[in-house]
This record gives structure tokens, C-alpha cells and sequence, in this order.
């Protein structure tokens, strides 16, 4: 996965239009796995590569799952921009996760 | 057919009777549903089955997906646990699982991330236990119902194979249409515990029922519960009067002429009831008891429902009865209420904190007429039973005095209780007033496994207590052998 989002995304911070999105998954899961591949199959259509995806494994590191007090996987964050939205499932309705990622209408 | 039944590894719940109700505790390693209304404890009896483990040595994860973390450790703090300080022990944690609400939802999804922060608290403190309270929550994100089927055996299987003793609770509502949705939960527990909270003759009463236990057995009647000082404190009967002390060897009286007509004295762990009539000298009779069992150095419970401690004290004076030096040695204990303060399931909550604590050798109970002011009759009768019941196993004597109206008194009015299988002697008091004189009279109604005077005794009640003008008579003919081995006349 992405290495270092954090300090990648601070790096293109000023540029606008970047997104990074924080994918909960749970493992190797069917769900997961559907959601990562659906999350960047979206990511390369709708946002021409101007994202970062970190993935959070929660059976690894339950710690992060607490502080974003995630309970039920997959669950997507968009961290930014502001404000903060939080979409759960595998992602296959694009639709719907693009009108909540502020996406649909404008960027093709 | 009669297979054997292996019996299955339980954990004892330490909770106030609830043990013997399940012959034993929770199933080891298994899950067990409680159900119940609002308010009916749900979240109680998960928190001290954890509190309980916990100070054992048995640490636990409290899942809470309705109440916040704060409300969860005042609850307990209510009821004497120190969750924080079972926190910092790393014994027990608490996971406030705010399930998500308005959050979009794109395709299926599952409890996976819930799972890994319950594993990973679990692993951190090495749990033994879990209680995850208000699971239907839980169940709600899903509109689906075999959705939600599905997430809960993953849950059970996930909780199965980390071998966790697991308390599960659920919400009901009293429409059965509700609890059927639910059907599966009781097909996937092992044990299944159905708390019901209800309001009878304008007096709150909690019942507790055990709906089924795999590969056990369990009392399967319904059983009063109150939440007391320290926890849930339960009151299982059925098996009650198989596990009855047999009755003691004799205790004085206090008064010689009543030994004598006795044949010595009560005995021990025996229920005596005193019956009669206002002013006959009820209260000063267990009083005398009372006096000389504390100057012998035992200890007395004297539960009193008609008059206040100091007007007992006071009133004791006047037949020369000075209470005052056994309370104050600490052999005597007065524990006065009013009877419809709190219910008569409250009045046995409180008496049998007071037998676990003050730990009497005789309990008096002053008067039994004034419990059906707990109420209603039906509410009397299980106050007095429980309590006959609960201070018998421990093999206490209890005395009870009864109010009659009939200048005959009699137990005559004693039918209304019903009770008197379990009352192993009857002392009948007589207060007549006559133009010229009042005159009192004793008489021995029955008295199991003893010989007793069959004669009506005259007394006086003088500034030095209780005296026979005349001297009493023994019984007539000595006893075999002390009745019959079963203690039944």
C-alpha cells in the first residue's frame, strides 16, 4: 500500500483537489478486498489519480480502529478535504459514493 | 430412557442466589442471553458477573453499545464497584461501541472492525469473560434480518472460539412480535435468561426466569430479584426445604415456666410462632428471648414493623426489659421499616443483607399481621416464605409474632398467610378483660419434635417482665424420642 500517506499528502497539501481517503478493512476479507478494488477503479476514473488511499488492516491495529471508532469494516474516511465523511460497505454503488465524496456532477 | 448427564464446566456467577438457580453458574466458554424491559437489570447483572470475575482474578470486557462509558461506571459505583480501579488493574475494559447512524452506506459490510478492537482490548488484559450489552443495538444497523442472523453467529462463533464466558443482552418489549424477531438468539445461546419487571398492586417486582440452560439443569420457576446495597440479590425456593437445617437442640425461652411447659425450651433453628390478641404480651415475650440469648452471648436480629427502635426501648422498660446494654454490646440488632416503604421484595433484600452481615443466631420478626401492609396478601406470603425459607437453611430460629383480633386468639387467622407447614411451633397468647381483672393465659398450640404442657398457664406481666402466679406445668408425658425423624407432626 501506500507508503507514508501522511507526509505525501502534506506534501501536495496546497494542491487542490487532493483527496486522501482512509480505507478500514478487515483483513483479506470479500468485502475488503472489493472495496479496495472498488475504491481505486473510482480513485483512477473520478479523481485522475489526484488521491492517496491509506489502508488501515484493524485485525492488525486495533488501536487505529478505536480512534476512529470503527465497528463495522470496510469503512471508507474521506480525511480530506473538509468535511469529513465517513461511507461503510464495499463501496459497489458508485453512484452513492460519489455524491457522498462530493464527486458527482462535476469531475468526470 | 434415562441417560446420564455429564455435567457441563461452569463459571460461577457470585451473584446472590443465582448460582444455585443454575446449578452452578454460566456455562464455561459458552454464550448466555439475558432479556428484559427497560429497567429490569440487564445491565446490572452483566456488570457484576464482570466486577465479580474480575476481583477474582477473572478479568473481563464490558461491551457497551447503548450507555457511555461514564453511566456504565457510576451504575457500578451505585452498586459499591470501583470500575476505574478494575480499569487501571487492567481487569476489566470498558468499549463504548457507538454504533454508526447516519453514515452512507454502500454496499454489504460487516462487525469485523468491532471485532478487532473487543480481540485486541480482550488480548491486551487477557480475558476470560465478556459481556456485551444491548445487542440489539448492535443488531439495528442492519434492516435485514437474516443480515443480522448472519452477523450474530459470526459473533457467537468469533466469542466460541476465543473461549470466552459470554453474557449477551438484549432489549425486549412486552409485544411478542418484538421477542420473536429475536427467536434465533434463544436457538444460539446456551443459556437463556428472561428478567421481567412489573408493577403488581402499585409495588414494583422483578422476576427472573430461566428459560433454558444445554446440558443442564436449573430451577425453573420464577424468582424474585432486587437490586440490593452489593449487586442483584436473588431468592430461589423450590429447592429451599430440602437443604433445611433439622431443628437444633433447645434454647431457652428466657422465662423458666415456659422452658418448663417446652420441655426446655424452642429449639434451635425452629420458626415459633407468637399469636394473640393486642395487649396480650407478645412483644414483651420475644423481648425476654431477645434479653437473655444476647446476655448468653448470641447474637439477635429483631426485625420490627409496627414501632419505631426507641419506642420498642422505651416501651420494653416498663416490663423491666432493658434492650439497651445488648444493643450496645453489639448482640442485638433492631431494624425497623415500614411496611409499605419498599415493597416486600425491597423489605427481604434488606433482612438478608442484614442475616449475611450481622449473622444472628435468632431472628424475631415483629409483627407478620403488619406485612400484609407490604402490599397485598400474595406479596406477605412470599416475603414470609422466603425469609423462613432463607433463615432455615442457615439454621437460625426465627420468631414471629401475629396480631389476632379475636379476644380467643388463635391461629385461627393465620390461614390467610398460609404458611403454617413451615411453622414448627405455635405459642398461643390469651389477653382477657373482665369487669373485675384482666387475665392473661399461655398455651402450647403445637411444638414439632418436643413435648409441650397441654395446659392453658396463667401469667402476669409485673415491672420485673413475665411471671407465672402458678407454677407451670411439664409436658404430661415425656416424648419418645424428640418426634419423628422428618420433624412433622
Amino acid at each position: 500500500m501506500s507508503k507514508s500517506p501522511q507526509s505525501k499528502h502534506r506534501a501536495r497539501k496546497r494542491q487542490r483537489g487532493h483527496y486522501l481517503l482512509r480505507l478500514f478493512m478487515a483483513g483479506n476479507g470479500p468485502n475488503s478486498k472489493q472495496a479496495l478494488a472498488n475504491l481505486r477503479s473510482l480513485c483512477q476514473e473520478h479523481l485522475n489519480g489526484r488521491c492517496t488511499i491509506e489502508t488501515v488492516d484493524v485485525v492488525k491495529d486495533f488501536q487505529a480502529a478505536v480512534r476512529d471508532n470503527i465497528l463495522v469494516t470496510p469503512a471508507l474516511i474521506l480525511v480530506a478535504p473538509l468535511p469529513r465523511v465517513m461511507i461503510l460497505g464495499n463501496l459497489s454503488d458508485f453512484p452513492k459514493v460519489l455524491a457522498a465524496l462530493r464527486l458527482s456532477g462535476s469531475e468526470s | 430412557m434415562h441417560v446420564k448427564r455429564r455435567a457441563i464446566p461452569k463459571v460461577p456467577t457470585q451473584i446472590a442466589g443465582l448460582d444455585q438457580i443454575l446449578e452452578g453458574g454460566f456455562p464455561r466458554g459458552r454464550t448466555t442471553l439475558v432479556c428484559g424491559g427497560p429497567g429490569s437489570g440487564k445491565t446490572v447483572l452483566g456488570l457484576e458477573f464482570l466486577c465479580r470475575g474480575a476481583m477474582k482474578g477473572e478479568p473481563g470486557v464490558f461491551v457497551t453499545f447503548e450507555e457511555r462509558t461514564e453511566a456504565i461506571r457510576m451504575n457500578a459505583r451505585s452498586m459499591g464497584w470501583n470500575l476505574a480501579a478494575l480499569e487501571k488493574a487492567g481487569k476489566i475494559a470498558i468499549i463504548e461501541a457507538r454504533m454508526p447512524g447516519e453514515e452512507v452506506r454502500s454496499g454489504d459490510f460487516d462487525i469485523q472492525g468491532m471485532l478487532a478492537i473487543v480481540g485486541g482490548h480482550a488480548k491486551r488484559i487477557g480475558a476470560k469473560r465478556i459481556v456485551m450489552d444491548a445487542l440489539d443495538v448492535l443488531l439495528r444497523i442492519y434492516d435485514d434480518l437474516k443480515r443480522e442472523r448472519n452477523e450474530l453467529f459470526r459473533l457467537h462463533d468469533w466469542l466460541t472460539d476465543r473461549g470466552l464466558t459470554s453474557v449477551l443482552s438484549v432489549k425486549t418489549h412486552r409485544d411478542d412480535d418484538h421477542v420473536s424477531q429475536y427467536e434465533f438468539l434463544d436457538f444460539m445461546a446456551d443459556c437463556v435468561i428472561r428478567l421481567d419487571h412489573r408493577v403488581v398492586g402499585q409495588v414494583a417486582t422483578r422476576r427472573l426466569r430461566v428459560i433454558k440452560y444445554r446440558g443442564s439443569g436449573f430451577g425453573t420457576n420464577e424468582y424474585p430479584y432486587v437490586f440490593g446495597e452489593r449487586g442483584i440479590v436473588l431468592f430461589p425456593l423450590t429447592t429451599a426445604e430440602l437443604t433445611h437445617q433439622p431443628l437444633g437442640s433447645k434454647v431457652s425461652t428466657g422465662l423458666k415456666g415456659l422452658d418448663l411447659m417446652l420441655d426446655g425450651g424452642f429449639r434451635r433453628a425452629s420458626c415459633i410462632l407468637i399469636s394473640g390478641n393486642s395487649g396480650a404480651g407478645k412483644t414483651t415475650l420475644v423481648s425476654t428471648f431477645a434479653q437473655a440469648a444476647c446476655r448468653r452471648g448470641e447474637r439477635v436480629l429483631s426485625l420490627n414493623f409496627e414501632e419505631s427502635k426507641e419506642a420498642l426501648i422505651s416501651g420494653m422498660l416498663s416490663p423491666g426489659i432493658d434492650l439497651r446494654p445488648s444493643i450496645r454490646a453489639g448482640k442485638l440488632l433492631v431494624q425497623t421499616a415500614m411496611p409499605e416503604s419498599i415493597g416486600s421484595d425491597g423489605h427481604l433484600g434488606r433482612t438478608i443483607q442484614a442475616l449475611d452481615s450481622f449473622k444472628p443466631d435468632h431472628l424475631i420478626l415483629d409483627a407478620i399481621s403488619a406485612c400484609l401492609r407490604m402490599g397485598s396478601e400474595q406479596a406477605a406470603f412470599d416475603f414470609m416464605m422466603r425469609l423462613i425459607s432463607v433463615v432455615k437453611e442457615r439454621g437460625i430460629t426465627s420468631i414471629l409474632t401475629n396480631q389476632v383480633n379475636s379476644e380467643k386468639g388463635g391461629d385461627e387467622e393465620l390461614s390467610g398467610i398460609g404458611f403454617s407447614s413451615v411453622v414448627d411451633a405455635v405459642v398461643q397468647l390469651r389477653f382477657i378483660e373482665t369487669d373485675q381483672e384482666v387475665n392473661r393465659q399461655i398455651f402450647i398450640v403445637k411444638s414439632r419434635g418436643s413435648a409441650h404442657s397441654n395446659r392453658r398457664q396463667s401469667y402476669i406481666i409485673t415491672d420485673r417482665g413475665i411471671e407465672f402466679p402458678d407454677k407451670p406445668q411439664p409436658p404430661p408425658v415425656r416424648a419418645k424420642k424428640a418426634g419423628r425423624k422428618d420433624g412433622r407432626k
